[in-house]
């Protein structure tokens, strides 16, 4: 078990605690670095698929792990970016403009959609989150002259010195990079008066507002990075996938996007990554057992859906901390042993809060 | 006992003026004046539901007064946005705490530095030497008041783990953290020990005196209000009894009906 001494604030601000921490994240850098040449070119274009999962997972997680707001239309974000960015790219505007166009422009959809959130919370809110992910899917599939309605639009693939963007190798090495930055600018914010205005949201409006915290501005903020981080995962999908259209973006989209923060690890940034994995990963496994199922079973159509939905329960109720949760008990078992105690991870029941006066 | 006596020449830090507000027909708080100064420690007191804590509620602007108007340095504060009350220099505890209980304490009490914060969301997403010279700076000020308080030992504990006299404490540390002028504690010494209620009464005088924050408390225990207040406003069904020191509010033939009956 280690003790880490703290001897100045500036250890506290840093975000590796001590040159262990630093030596593994080097060493996950190395292995992401050098995994292209270990592995074929199709599990290179499927792990780059898990950085894309990842990139949007950032941004769900900020709004319902860090401030605590849900949302069932993050899919609608994922195809603003998407689209944005293929039209901008129809255009003759080039790859990074478009890529922060893209993102911009679904950071300031967000903001808009976060206003109306200052009056809901819980369940209100995943609603009119759903009703926002109806309406973007309604425009996608009418504006015809500019997304291509229901037949989808061709993405323009760029390329650079007659290496095509979507090259397995390139695309890999530009995921990795973007989503390492996402990470990167996250966890800064997330160490800033700004993520902290997010958790105290979550945790108490009341006295978050009673410390100086401007509620309206803090959850429309929350909304617009977090529609920020998964309209630039969009347009970087709309690479992968090719060809847009509006079966790429539904429900079962943004259901995934939950799964993925609920599996992870709500209110963690590692839970995202170990999200996306599982996520990114799922259908794959799904699609595997569907073989060794009876075909009463195997062959139902939504099948999918269902086993999302399985397990997005399962682990509300046995694991609310996501796979995170369990990572850090396996590493406190190992620490602590043999005195590892259950009850170090139990939560006191919390004291009556203050009668809610809003 | 600070050296309040000698200040009462000074404006008032909070005057409230004919505040009223109901909530349907209850008439929670009726025509309460008050004024609060510098430097002292002004207990508010009062049975179960005389609109203590709503009063509190008032001046933290999480209500609007039907009636009334507020000001607090001279300034008025009546129409003031709920946000912007800890700016002005007012923080407060809550009755049951409201702490944010997946965090660290030392997490707790750096948001209480939300006020003096001067950066913007671009700068800390890339983290500017500005954003980390404020956190180290942030640190530094979180750190006098867990000093202050003695909270070294819990200082990276998550605060839904400690026991409920630590959490009141680390709920004053937050307030302390923004530097108010003026702290508004809502019941401190309930779920506390008579052992702890002592301490209580320790760090309030260390806070006016150290830090020159002026206190208004609403409390139930009357020796704690004896042993640290300069004033007392005594409240019964939302309307003002009496004001002036300790003993003489608890020799008030109207504030002893008000509690014990005819």
């Amino acid at each position: 078990m280690r003790f880490v001494l703290t001897t100045s604030y500036a250890q506290d601000v840093d975000i590796f605690r001590h040159n262990g921490e630093r030596f593994w994240y080097a060493l996950l850098a190395v292995a992401v670095v050098a995994a292209p040449w270990v592995f074929g070119e199709f599990y290179v274009g499927e792990l780059a698929l898990v950085f894309i999962w990842a990139i949007a997972g950032i941004g769900l997680m900020i709004l319902v792990g860090y401030t605590g707001l849900v949302s069932l239309g993050h899919a609608a974000f994922l195809a603003i970016g998407a689209y944005t960015h293929a039209a901008l790219l129809k255009y003759g505007v080039p790859l990074p403009i478009s890529l922060a166009l893209a993102t911009l422009f679904a950071a300031g959809i967000g903001a808009l959609v976060g206003i109306p959130a200052l009056r809901m919370t819980g369940v209100y809110l995943a609603v009119a989150t759903l009703a926002f992910e109806r309406i973007v899917a309604y425009v996608v599939e009418h504006w015809t002259p500019v997304t291509g309605g229901l037949r989808g639009m061709a993405l323009t693939q760029p390329e650079w010195f007659g290496v095509s963007f979507v090259e397995p190798h390139v695309f890999y090495y530009v995921c990795l990079g973007i989503l390492a930055l996402g990470l990167l600018a996250a966890r800064n914010l997330l160490r800033s008066p700004t993520g902290r205005a997010f958790v105290a949201v979550r945790d108490s409006e009341i006295s978050a507002e009673s410390m100086g915290v401007h509620l309206a501005r803090t959850k429309a903020t929350a909304f617009a990075v977090s529609a920020a981080f998964t309209g630039l995962a969009g347009a970087l999908y709309a690479h992968k996938i090719g060809h847009l259209s509006p079966e790429a973006f539904t429900v079962q989209t943004s259901i995934q996007l939950l799964l993925l923060v609920v599996v992870g690890g709500l209110g963690s940034l590692h839970g995202v990554v170990f999200g996306a994995i599982f996520v990114g990963y799922l259908p794959q496994g799904l699609a595997l057992a569907r073989d060794w199922l009876p075909p009463a079973v195997g062959q139902v159509p939504g099948l999918e859906l269902g086993v999302f939905g399985a397990i997005l329960v399962l682990f509300l109720v046995f694991e609310p901390l996501g796979i995170y949760g369990r990572w850090l008990k396996v590493r406190a078992w190992f620490d602590e042993f043999p005195l590892y105690r259950k009850a170090t991870f139990k939560r006191q029941k919390s004291y009556l809060r203050t009668e809610r006066v809003h | 006992m600070t050296a309040a006596a000698s200040t009462v020449e000074a404006a008032a830090l909070l005057a409230a003026e004919g505040l009223s507000l109901s909530f349907g027909g209850v008439r929670a708080v009726r025509d309460v004046s008050f004024q609060i100064e510098a430097g002292e420690v002004f207990s508010i007191i009062g049975p179960n539901g005389a609109g203590k804590t709503t009063l509190f509620n008032l001046v933290s602007r999480f209500y609007d007064a039907d009636a009334g108007r507020m000001a607090f340095a001279g300034e008025d504060m009546t129409t003031t946005p709920a946000h912007h009350v800890a700016e002005l220099g007012i923080a407060r505890t809550f009755q049951n705490t409201e702490l944010f209980d997946r965090e660290t304490v030392l997490d707790n009490l750096l948001i209480g530095r939300h006020v003096h914060r001067s950066t913007g969301l671009l700068s800390e997403l890339v983290f500017l030497p500005r954003v980390r010279r404020q956190e180290i700076a942030f640190r530094d000020k979180v750190e006098q008041v867990i000093d202050l308080l003695d909270l070294a030992r819990h200082r990276r504990q998550t605060v839904g783990n400690l026991p409920f006299g630590a959490r009141k404490m680390v709920e004053i540390g937050r307030a302390l953290c923004s530097e108010p002028r003026l702290l508004l504690l809502d019941e401190p010494s309930s779920g506390l020990n008579p052992e702890e209620t002592e301490d209580l009464a320790f760090w309030i005088e260390d806070i006016v005196a150290e830090l020159g924050v002026t206190v208004a408390m609403v409390e139930h225990d009357m020796n704690l209000v004896a042993a640290v207040s300069n004033r007392v406003l005594a409240m019964a069904d939302g309307a003002v009894l009496a004001t002036g020191a300790a003993a003489d509010i608890q020799q008030h033939p109207d504030v002893l009906r008000a509690y014990l009956g005819e």
